[in-house]
C-alpha cells in the first residue's frame, strides 16, 4: 500500500516537474525581435509599393541592406545554444531598415508626385513651344538639320508622353530632357536666324513706301514683292490691286551677294525689258535692273572686305517670270509666277516700272505674333 | 526500479522529441529560390512587376518564419514548408505569366511594326499627290523631315527588339505609329480640301 503511494507520488511529481521545467526553459528563452522584423519588412515592402526603389533609391536600398543584415545577424544567433543567443543587433538592425524603409516610402511618394507634377507641365510647355514653332516657321526655310532636330525634339517628346502615361516618370523626365533641349536649341536658332532677316525691316518699309508713294504720285502701277509672304503685289495709285503667289530663288533667305548664290535680291528695282513667250523659255518675263548701282557698290566693298573672293561675280538677268504654280522656290534668283497670273502682269507691266523686292512688309512682331 | 528508469527515459525522449519536432525545409527552399531566379531570368520584374514583387514579399516572411521557428525551443516548420511549396507554385506561375506577356508583347510589336511600315509607305505616296501650294511646300519639308525621325525611331525599335526588349520597343513603336498617323491625317485632309476646291485655270 505504501508501494503504491510514494510511486503515486513519484508519478506525480515527475509529470508535473516536466511542463514546470519546459515552462522554465521556455520562460528564460531569449525572445527573438518577431515584431520588429514583421514591422520592417512591411515597411519595406509598402516602400517598393511606392516604388521607392526608383524614386529614392539610396534610401531603400539602404533599408534594403539593414533588413538583410537584420537576417543574417538572426542567423547567425540562432546557431547559438539557446541560451546565449542575444537579439540585440538584428534589433538594431530591424530598426533601422524600418526608419529607412518609411524614409525612402515617403521621399518616393514625394519625389513621384513632384516629379509628375512637373513632367505635366513640361509637357505642356513643350506642346505650346511645338505650336509655336508650327506657326512661325512655316514658311520660313529653316535648314534641314534644324527641320530635322525638330523632328526628333518633337518624337522624343511623343515617347516621354508614353512614358508618362503608363507611369515610367525618370524615363519620361529623360526623354523630356532631350526633347526640351533639341525643341529649345532648334527653335533659339531658328529664332536667331529669322531675327537676322529682319535686321533690314527699317529700311524694307521705307522703299515700300517710297514705291507705294511713287505709284499714288504717278496714278501709275508698281510692283512690290514680298519675299517673306511669298507674294506678288500689284499696286495702282497707291492702292493694292493684285495680289499673287511668287516663287523665288532656291536660296531665298538674305539678300543676294554673287552670281550663283540662288538668291532673290532685295531693292528698288525698275523694270528694263519685257520678254514675250518666243523671247524666254519661262513663258513671258520681264526683266530688272539689278544689279543697281547700289548692289554693285555692295558687291565692290563685299570684294574689298574679303567677304566675297576676288574672282566672284556679280550676278544678273533677274526676272519676273512665268512657269512658276510648282509650291517650291526653285529659281535661280528670279521671281516666278503662275502663267495665268504672269499673263495679267505682263500686261499692265512696261519698261521703268518700279519693282521693289523686300524680305518682309510686316514687322517680327507681327510675324511671331499672328 | 525498473519503472522509475522507464519513466524518466520516457521524460527525455518527450523533451527531445518536442524540442527537435522538424527540420529546415532546406530543399524546398533552395527549389523557392531556384523558382523565383527563374522568374527573373524570365523578366519577371518587367512583364508581371506586380506579381513578382508578390512572390518575392512571401518569401521573405517564409524566411523570417523559418528563423522565428528556429529561435524556439520547440520547432515547427510544418507551416513554413506548406508556405514555401505554395511560393513555388507562384513562382512558377509568375515566370510562366511573364513569358507569356513577353510573347504578347513581342506580337504587338510585330503587328505595330507591320502596321507602321504600311502607314510609311502610305504617306510616301500621299507626300506625291500632296498639295505644293506656298505652305503646303514648307509643310511636305516639315513632314520629310518628320517621316526620316519615323523611319529612324522605327528602325531604333527594331534594335531594341532585335535585343529582345520588347518593352522598350512596344513603346518607341507606339510613338512612331502615332506621329505616322496624325501625318496621314494632314495629308489625307490636305489633299481633300484641295480635291474640293474649284481647279485654277490653266492656259
Amino acid at each position: 500500500m505504501r508501494n503504491i503511494w510514494r510511486n503515486g507520488l513519484i508519478f506525480t511529481a515527475v509529470v508535473v516537474s516536466i511542463p514546470l521545467i519546459l515552462l522554465l526553459l521556455i520562460r528564460f528563452t531569449p525572445k527573438p525581435p518577431i515584431v520588429e522584423m514583421d514591422y520592417a519588412r512591411e515597411i519595406l515592402s509598402m516602400a517598393e509599393k511606392n516604388k521607392a526603389d526608383i524614386y529614392s533609391k539610396r534610401l531603400y536600398t539602404a533599408g534594403k541592406i539593414y533588413y538583410d543584415s537584420a537576417m543574417i545577424a538572426w542567423r547567425r544567433e540562432n546557431m547559438r545554444f539557446l541560451y546565449l543567443r542575444d537579439y540585440e543587433k538584428v534589433l538594431m538592425y530591424a530598426e533601422l531598415s524600418a526608419k529607412t524603409a518609411n524614409q525612402a516610402g515617403d521621399n518616393s511618394v514625394s519625389s513621384a508626385s513632384n516629379l509628375k507634377i512637373k513632367l505635366k507641365e513640361k509637357i505642356d510647355n513643350l506642346h505650346d513651344l511645338e505650336s509655336q514653332i508650327n506657326g512661325q516657321f512655316t514658311t520660313y526655310p529653316l535648314t534641314s538639320e534644324i527641320r530635322n532636330r525638330i523632328s526628333k525634339g518633337k518624337m522624343l517628346l511623343s515617347e516621354a508622353e508614353i512614358a508618362y502615361k503608363n507611369g515610367l516618370y525618370l524615363q519620361a523626365n529623360r526623354k523630356i530632357t532631350d526633347a526640351e533641349y533639341l525643341l529649345t536649341a532648334s527653335y533659339d536658332n531658328a529664332t536667331e536666324n529669322l531675327k537676322n532677316y529682319f535686321k533690314s525691316y527699317s529700311i524694307w518699309k521705307n522703299w515700300v513706301d517710297k514705291t507705294i508713294n511713287e505709284s499714288k504720285k504717278n496714278r501709275d502701277y508698281s510692283i512690290i514683292i514680298d519675299k517673306f509672304s511669298r507674294k506678288c503685289y500689284i499696286y495702282h495709285d497707291g492702292i493694292k490691286k493684285y495680289e499673287f503667289e511668287a516663287e523665288l530663288g532656291k536660296n531665298w533667305v538674305g539678300d543676294k551677294r554673287v552670281s550663283g548664290d540662288m538668291a532673290t535680291p532685295e531693292g528698288m528695282y525698275k523694270i528694263t525689258k519685257k520678254f514675250d513667250s518666243n523671247k524666254t523659255k519661262y513663258y513671258k518675263a520681264l526683266l530688272l535692273d539689278y544689279p543697281n548701282d547700289e548692289d554693285k557698290e555692295k558687291f565692290k566693298s563685299e570684294i574689298a572686305r574679303g567677304t566675297l573672293p576676288a574672282y566672284a561675280k556679280i550676278g544678273g538677268l533677274i526676272e519676273i517670270h512665268g512657269n512658276g504654280g510648282k509650291g517650291i522656290d526653285w529659281t535661280e534668283g528670279c521671281i516666278a509666277l503662275t502663267d495665268n497670273e504672269m499673263d495679267k502682269v505682263f500686261k499692265i507691266a512696261k519698261v521703268g516700272m518700279p519693282v521693289t523686292i523686300v524680305g518682309s512688309m510686316v514687322d517680327l512682331q507681327y510675324v511671331e505674333n499672328r | 526500479m525498473k519503472n522509475k528508469v522507464l519513466m524518466g527515459l520516457a521524460a527525455i525522449a518527450m523533451v527531445a522529441f518536442l524540442s527537435s519536432c522538424g527540420k529546415v525545409p532546406q530543399a524546398q527552399i533552395d527549389a523557392t529560390n531556384a523558382a523565383i531566379t527563374a522568374a527573373q531570368t524570365a523578366e519577371a520584374a518587367v512583364y508581371v512587376p506586380a506579381e513578382f514583387a508578390a512572390v518575392q514579399d512571401s518569401m521573405k516572411v517564409i524566411m523570417a518564419d523559418i528563423e522565428v521557428q528556429k529561435s524556439k525551443l520547440f520547432k515547427k516548420f510544418g507551416p513554413a514548408a506548406l508556405k514555401l511549396d505554395a511560393t513555388l507554385a507562384a513562382a512558377n506561375k509568375v515566370a510562366a505569366d511573364a513569358a507569356a506577356k513577353k510573347v504578347e508583347v513581342k506580337k504587338e510589336v510585330e503587328t505595330l511594326m507591320t502596321e507602321i511600315k504600311t502607314v510609311i509607305e502610305e504617306n510616301t505616296a500621299l507626300m506625291k499627290k500632296a498639295p505644293k501650294g506656298k505652305e503646303g511646300a514648307a509643310a511636305l519639308e516639315a513632314f520629310k523631315a518628320d517621316m526620316v525621325t519615323i523611319e529612324a525611331t522605327v528602325a531604333e525599335a527594331q534594335g531594341l527588339y532585335d535585343k529582345g526588349t520588347y518593352m522598350d520597343a512596344l513603346n518607341k513603336v507606339k510613338a512612331a505609329k502615332e506621329k505616322a498617323v496624325g501625318i496621314n491625317t494632314d495629308l489625307k485632309a490636305a489633299i481633300a480640301k484641295v480635291k474640293g476646291a474649284t481647279p485654277a485655270k490653266k492656259k
